[in-house]
């Protein structure tokens, strides 16, 4: 076998083992991709209708609840999940959406901390912040990199047509309103669902 | 005036159960035996030969250790296995023609 191993089949092997080991990296994004999409989108529409009922901007501490839940989501994947070395791509997008985690619960605390100042100190009118949209930004900005680095189309294009489209639902919609919390539907379908879909189907096919 | 000449492939390199174990670690920071064996598709004997061939050569290291209960086999690659690889490479370019 050694003997007939040509430059040629050299150059196959490594970019076949190469390629084989990019696609066992995306082959376990599907189920989580779904799972978060499917919490974020619930999550989002469950505050709406609470939002709207009760007039209360409160009910956005149910994002924290949806956090934990799907931490826990994904602990119960990983189990049945065929075990992937770590590689840079895996240590990378786990980092991006690890300050993305960081970040936008920090930029939540930080809006809720200044209206609780305002409160405190008597000062009336809507907060100078649109919190959506920076967080709608960062989750479409980390999905953009994150479809990107594992070379995805089948992600990359549904974010950036997710982004531009719940970006310009937040633009329309009157600032403040809790309808403005539904651009996380749109961003949770086409964004998270659409190419954890996509991936799963890819992956039954190989 | 162009250098027509091919250029030596490394020998230790120029196997192909060799080089897929090297072109699976060069991606990844550590694998076990278990994974390498699945992925290359190889009879346990012929890849504990061949690790042992890449380790002697300092292109690999090996730490056998325990996962829980069970042992386990995780090789990973070396800054000499990197630039042998690399190399190897390079060396294939010479054997196809440039645009």
């Amino acid at each position: 076998m050694e003997n007939n191993f040509s430059a040629e089949n050299s150059l196959r092997l490594i970019t076949e083992t190469i390629e084989r080991s990019r696609r066992a990296v995306a082959k376990n994004a599907g189920k989580p991709l779904i799972l978060w999409g499917a919490l974020v989108s619930i999550t989002a529409f469950v505050i709406w209708i609470l939002w709207s009922k009760t007039g209360s901007p409160a009910w956005n501490f149910l994002w924290f609840a949806m956090s934990v839940i799907g931490f826990l989501g994904n602990r119960y994947l990983d189990r049945d999940k065929e075990k992937v070395p770590a590689t840079e791509v895996t240590r990378l997008i786990g980092k991006i959406w690890m300050w993305f985690g960081i970040l936008s619960t920090g930029f939540f605390a930080l809006v809720w901390a200044a209206w609780g100042i305002r409160c405190a100190v008597g000062i009336e009118g809507p907060l100078n912040v649109d919190l959506t949209m920076i967080i709608l930004m960062m989750m479409g900005l980390c999905g953009a990199i994150s479809g990107s680095v594992l070379k995805l189309k089948s992600v990359t294009i549904p974010v950036v047509i997710a982004l531009a489209l719940a970006a310009t639902f937040l633009m329309v919609m009157p600032s403040g309103s809790p309808v403005r919390i539904l651009s996380f539907v749109i961003l949770g379908v086409l964004a998270l669902i659409v190419p954890g879909v996509i991936l799963q189907k890819n992956e039954k096919k190989q | 005036m162009p250098d027509n000449s091919f250029k030596p492939l490394d020998p230790l390199l120029h196997s192909e159960l060799r080089l897929a174990v090297m072109s699976i670690l060069i991606g990844v920071d550590s694998a076990d035996f278990v994974y390498l064996k699945s992925e290359t598709g190889a009879t346990s004997g012929n890849l504990s030969v061949q690790l042992d061939k890449l380790q002697q050569a300092g292109y690999i290291e090996v730490k056998k250790g325990f996962k829980g209960k069970m042992p386990q086999t995780v090789c990973s690659i070396t800054d000499r296995g990197r630039d042998a690889f690399a190399s190897y490479v390079e060396a294939l370019r010479s054997y196809f023609p440039t645009q």
